[in-house]
């Protein structure tokens, strides 16, 4: 089964993409803010990984570009999920790394359809 | 919903647009007349019919059974029978001409989703050997509505994030400050737009080499599909092909058409499934 790790300092967005991303055949692990989901990332490196922009500690664009520069092994697909959601900062998400982004608020078939389009599922 | 007014509803959406809608799914009725009942100002359903009753209008009758149709679609929908329009069909529809002029039909096109997904292909992924053609994209729907915000190429943050990847959402639109996306002059340059009922005849509209109607007649009662799929089949060009969705055959619906021999889900005329069309 496919690893998901969801980041944001939503408990309640937490919730909702988990059991969408559930229902998508995935396990998935949870983290509130970017440090959270390093530490989680350097245990276990997930497949995926849906990412919110504005968070505490560590924002998602830092979280990002420290991912990006782990030495070797897997690299998950990063799905950017953010209420920012202009050309400037879609285009910064994705010049550090970013595979797709979801602007917020999103759905399951809005989730499910970025998830197809960098074929994880 | 009274027995009663579901009934009559559903019988303007068969007469009207030959949709054929079941008891069980009478929440649709509600659902898609809810926009026009709101703007009449009607509190119910009966209202909306005692009205269609007394005052007879046929243009308000037409909105009716227009609005009742499905409205579902989605960029890139089926992609890879997309794909293989641009990198196949039409190239060997392109050689088999001597025009250089390429026509695809999108019958009930809905919103224009479909349609605007070819037009990126054309943009990002033009094959060389349809270079210097003219490719022309009509798409149509019963609906005035969806064909008109099909034109105006405007499309809200969930429509446009069904489908779309985030590459070719900020390479061929642009966000407005209402928070709609717009497509570019050149993803609207390949398109036009008009509003048809498919059960009329389609002469008005031309010949084409390929007609794209997916997801339509699968919305519609037998009778209904049966004279949709005599009004596309009078507009193929000689050799063209129909395109359907995915599940939607047409054995024992018409003798106009045979299934294409190498294309899984294409049509072509009765008698000529082999010709060059097909052979993509």
């Amino acid at each position: 089964m496919k690893t998901c790790l969801i980041v944001d300092d939503s408990r309640v967005v937490r919730k909702v993409a988990a059991r969408i991303i559930q229902d998508l055949k995935f396990d998935v692990r949870e983290a509130g803010d970017g440090a959270e989901a390093l530490r989680a990332c350097r245990d276990s490196m997930p497949d995926a990984i849906l990412l919110d922009w504005n968070m505490p500690v560590m924002n998602g664009l830092d979280f990002l570009r420290a991912l990006r520069r782990e030495d070797g092994g897997k690299k998950p697909l990063v799905v950017f999920c953010s209420i920012e959601n202009d050309a400037e900062h879609i285009n910064e998400a994705i010049r550090s790394g970013a595979d797709e982004f979801i602007m917020k608020p999103f759905d399951a078939d809005i989730l499910e359809s970025k998830f197809a389009e960098v074929g994880l599922i | 919903m009274q027995d009663e007014v579901f009934n009559e509803l559903a019988d303007l959406a068969l007469k009207g647009a030959g949709t054929s809608i079941p008891k069980s799914k009478a929440y649709l009725i509600e659902a898609r007349l809810a926009p026009i009942a709101r703007r009449e100002g009607f509190g119910s359903m009966e209202d909306l019919v005692h009205c269609v009753k007394s005052r007879a209008n046929p243009a308000f009758i037409a909105e009716i059974a227009a609005a009742l149709v499905s409205k579902d679609t989605r960029f890139f929908r089926e992609r890879e029978t997309l794909q293989r329009v641009l990198e196949d069909v039409l190239p060997a529809r392109l050689k088999a001409s001597n025009t250089g002029r390429l026509k695809i039909w999108f019958a009930g096109g809905s919103t224009g989703q479909e349609a605007y997904s070819l037009s990126i292909l054309l943009e990002d992924e033009l094959p060389a050997a349809l270079r210097g053609a003219k490719v022309e994209i009509l798409s149509t729907d019963i609906c005035k509505v969806s064909t008109e915000k099909a034109r105006v190429a405007r499309y809200g943050h969930y429509d446009i994030q069904k489908g779309l990847s985030i590459h070719r959402l900020t390479k061929h639109f642009t966000r407005l400050e209402t928070g709609q996306w717009e497509a570019s002059e050149a993803l609207r340059g390949h398109v036009s737009f008009r509003q048809h009922n498919l059960l009329e005849s389609a002469a008005g509209l031309g010949k084409f080499d390929v007609i794209i109607c997916r997801n339509v007649l699968s919305g519609m009662a037998r009778s209904a599909r049966a004279s949709v799929v005599d009004n596309l089949a009078s507009q193929l060009m000689p050799g063209g092909l129909i395109l359907l969705g995915q599940g939607e055959g047409l054995i024992g619906l018409t003798e106009k058409l045979e299934p294409a021999r190498d294309f899984r889900g294409a049509w072509v005329a009765a008698g000529t499934a082999n010709a060059a069309a097909s052979a993509a």
